[in-house]
């Protein structure tokens, strides 16, 4: 076969090279070795230069051997565990959730390394099938464990029509340089109200990679919450499709970033049909000398007349080396639609400060309390109490964190 | 005689290059209410923001001494600690900040820089009821973030319940009177009056001697172009409210 010469593989790259041969996926490999990994001439990796970014990967996961604890444990919760990759038993799942293994991966086929790379390597990925109204909050606990490794996981979640029910995906796992890469393939039925959350926790030295792709039936009422809180690189892809007139989406997102930390969270929403609205509300905190990314994209189809969306971006720079970015788009093709963006990105104000010191409250924890006020409209965003006292606790940790 | 509760000698304060404070002296002894009255823009909140502790002012001549101490040299929250307390004129709305969790928090930050135990949930709740029934507060207001969607009457009474939780040596209410209605302007009064007492001092901004009808005060001073020009007692007020202030500018004033 005549390819086109490749440029030089990065030590990364021919990593991943290598892995897609040894796991059989020799088309994948061979694609792979031609396009690489993204730099920032690729639009959606801009901000993110994987090829500069991905200095190593680490082999590819093997069976775990026992797990650690879970880093966030919700109170009556059911847990799923995809140890390494493989899904584990779960015991008994509470009425109206099904949990099975289904072979291979569950994202859609898109122009996008991350993804294409999930596809290729994820071998069997956890199914989640909700009916009804579900009490118990469903949690995808997914690890990383043992020595630092590359691992891929899989999951599928269908909420049927008229389902109520709360699913939270967290990513942790043992002290290493893993390196992670989740798929999640949501579908959200008709009339459904449900709230999808996505956690990042995983170790300092590790670098996560999260794909989650929503699909919204009719009159759904659809609530989606990233946060990044964990690897030292990270990036959350969102991909969200209005599929069905009458639903409405509520898309939060959090990048808390320190250190020589990299967050970047990606969203590309589509309006394809009449009649659906969306508000996206993604807020970025850095110190040190992190960097903090928002790519925001909502798409409008040329039927989707009606669309109301408007998407937000709050950033909150705590130290003059820290970073945050933001790119928010619109592209709509529909005349009779209500759209827009904007961004807003500053220190603490002084003015608020000042105001809570003057009744006493040192500084430290005056802008604690502001800090905690900025993030708490992401917090609160959660209705079941548990989740969100948990998403609290690791706003928590972060803010009691040394820097 | 005891050294007095607040000693401002010539003080002298530069913003942004513009000397707004042109040598202010004002002593205020414990036990007593001074009232100070001036036309818009002669620096009453620069003065009231300076020994609160403000940062973007830069005090160029002259000192403040509280309690003898150099207030100028501490910090916000150790001049609260201290007991100096400001009645914004403008209160500040943050969102995101819960009311209950701001009143806690100070209350407990006071507490603590006076060495005693943080107020127990029960306590601290029984102190807001109670203060904030005596000041004609509804419950709910509590619950929203700290004066977020406040009306102008309702962050000035919220002001004065901060001041009745926090219990200071000094305070200073900046124009609290201005936005109230006639009812408001009695329930405020009155709970500055609950305030006053022989080891408290107040300094009392405002226009309007109808104020001064409901908190007597000891001493009226008349503030013009970043000064005290006058001092007097209460018949002061009564003069300036029948005169204006033309009388009192300095020959040099704008
Ligand atoms: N940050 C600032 N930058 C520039 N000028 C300022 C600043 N703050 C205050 N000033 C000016 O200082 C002067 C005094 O203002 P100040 O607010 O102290 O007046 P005031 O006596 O309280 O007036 P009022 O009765 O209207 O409340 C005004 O001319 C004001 O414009
Ligand atoms: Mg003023």
């Amino acid at each position: 076969m005549n390819v086109q010469t490749p440029v030089r593989l990065s030590a990364a790259e021919e990593a991943f090279v290598g892995q897609l041969e040894s796991a059989g996926a020799s088309a994948a490999a061979e694609r792979f070795r031609i396009i690489g990994l993204p730099t920032r001439r690729v639009e959606s990796y801009h901000y993110t230069d994987l090829k500069t970014l991905l200095s190593a990967v680490p082999p590819l996961a093997r069976a775990a051997k026992g797990a650690s604890a879970p880093v966030i444990d919700i109170p009556g919760a059911y847990r799923i565990v995809i140890a390494n990759g493989e899904v584990q038993n779960s015991g008994t799942a509470p009425n109206g959730v099904i949990v099975s293994k289904v072979a291979g991966a569950t994202l859609t086929t898109r122009d996008d390394v991350l993804m294409r790379l999930n596809s290729a390597l994820v071998s069997e990925s956890v199914s989640v099938e909700l009916t009804g109204h579900v009490d118990a909050v469903v949690h995808i606990d997914r690890r990383m464990e043992g020595d630092a490794a590359h691992v891929q996981s899989g999951a599928k979640i269908a909420f049927a029509a008229g389902t109520k029910a709360t699913v939270i995906e967290t990513v942790s796992g043992s002290d290493a340089a893993h390196m992670g890469n989740a798929g999640s393939y949501v579908s959200v039925g008709e009339g459904a109200e449900v709230t999808h959350i996505l956690v990042d926790l995983s170790a300092r030295q590790a670098t996560h990679f999260a794909s989650v792709e929503y699909r919204l039936a009719a009159n759904a009422k659809f609530k989606s919450v990233v946060v990044n809180a964990g690897a030292n690189l990270a990036r959350a892809q969102i991909f969200a499709e209005f599929t069905g007139e009458g639903t409405h989406g509520d898309f939060y997102g959090l990048n808390l970033v320190d250190g020589e930390q990299h967050k970047d969270i990606t969203l590309d929403v589509t309006h394809g049909v009449p009649h659906t609205t969306s508000s996206e509300l993604y807020k970025q905190i850095a110190r040190g000398r992190g960097k903090a990314v928002f790519q925001g994209k909502i798409n409008v189809a040329r039927d989707a007349q009606k669309t109301d969306a408007k998407m937000m971006m709050q950033g909150l720079l705590l130290s003059d080396e820290a970073e945050i970015l933001a790119k928010p788009e619109l592209e709509i093709f529909a005349d009779d639609v209500v759209c827009g963006h904007g961004a807003t990105c500053g220190d603490l104000d002084d003015t608020w400060l000042f105001y809570l010191m003057s009744r006493g409250i040192p500084r430290a924890e005056a802008e604690t309390m502001l800090i905690r006020g900025f993030l708490a409209e992401i917090v609160d965003a959660v209705e079941a109490e548990h989740v969100a006292q948990a998403l609290g606790d690791i706003v928590e940790v972060w803010l009691g964190k040394a820097v | 005689m005891s050294t007095p509760l607040l000693e401002i000698r010539n003080l002298h304060v530069r913003v942004e290059d513009n000397e707004i404070l042109k040598g202010v002296n004002l002593t205020l002894n414990r036990g007593e209410v001074h009232a100070v009255m001036g036309r818009n823009g002669s620096g009453k909140s620069t003065l009231s923001y300076v020994l609160a502790g403000r940062e973007d002012y830069e005090v160029v001549e002259g000192e403040v001494l509280f309690d003898g101490e150099n207030l100028l040299e501490m910090e916000p929250d150790e001049r609260a600690a201290a007991g100096v307390f400001l009645a914004f004129q403008y209160p500040i709305e943050i969102p995101g900040v819960a009311t209950m969790t701001f009143l806690k928090a100070a209350m407990n930050a006071q507490r603590k820089a006076r060495g005693e135990s943080e107020l127990t949930t029960p306590d601290f709740m029984k102190a807001v009821r109670d203060a904030s029934g005596l000041l004609d507060i509804k419950q709910d207001m509590l619950k929203r973030p700290l004066n977020v969607g406040f009306s102008g009457g309702e962050k000035k009474r919220a002001e004065i319940l901060q001041m009745a939780l926090l219990q200071p040596k000094l305070a200073i209410l900046d124009e609290t009177d201005s936005g109230l209605d006639i009812d408001a302007l009695k329930v405020v009064s009155e709970g500055v009056n609950r305030l006053r007492s022989a080891d408290r001092a107040m300094l009392v901004i405002t226009h309007y001697q109808r104020l001064l009808n409901h908190i007597v005060p000891d001493v009226v001073h008349v503030f013009s172009n970043g000064r005290v020009v006058e001092t007097g007692g209460k018949e002061l007020a009564l003069e300036l409210e029948a005169k204006g202030y033309a009388d009192f500018d300095e020959p040099n004033a704008a």
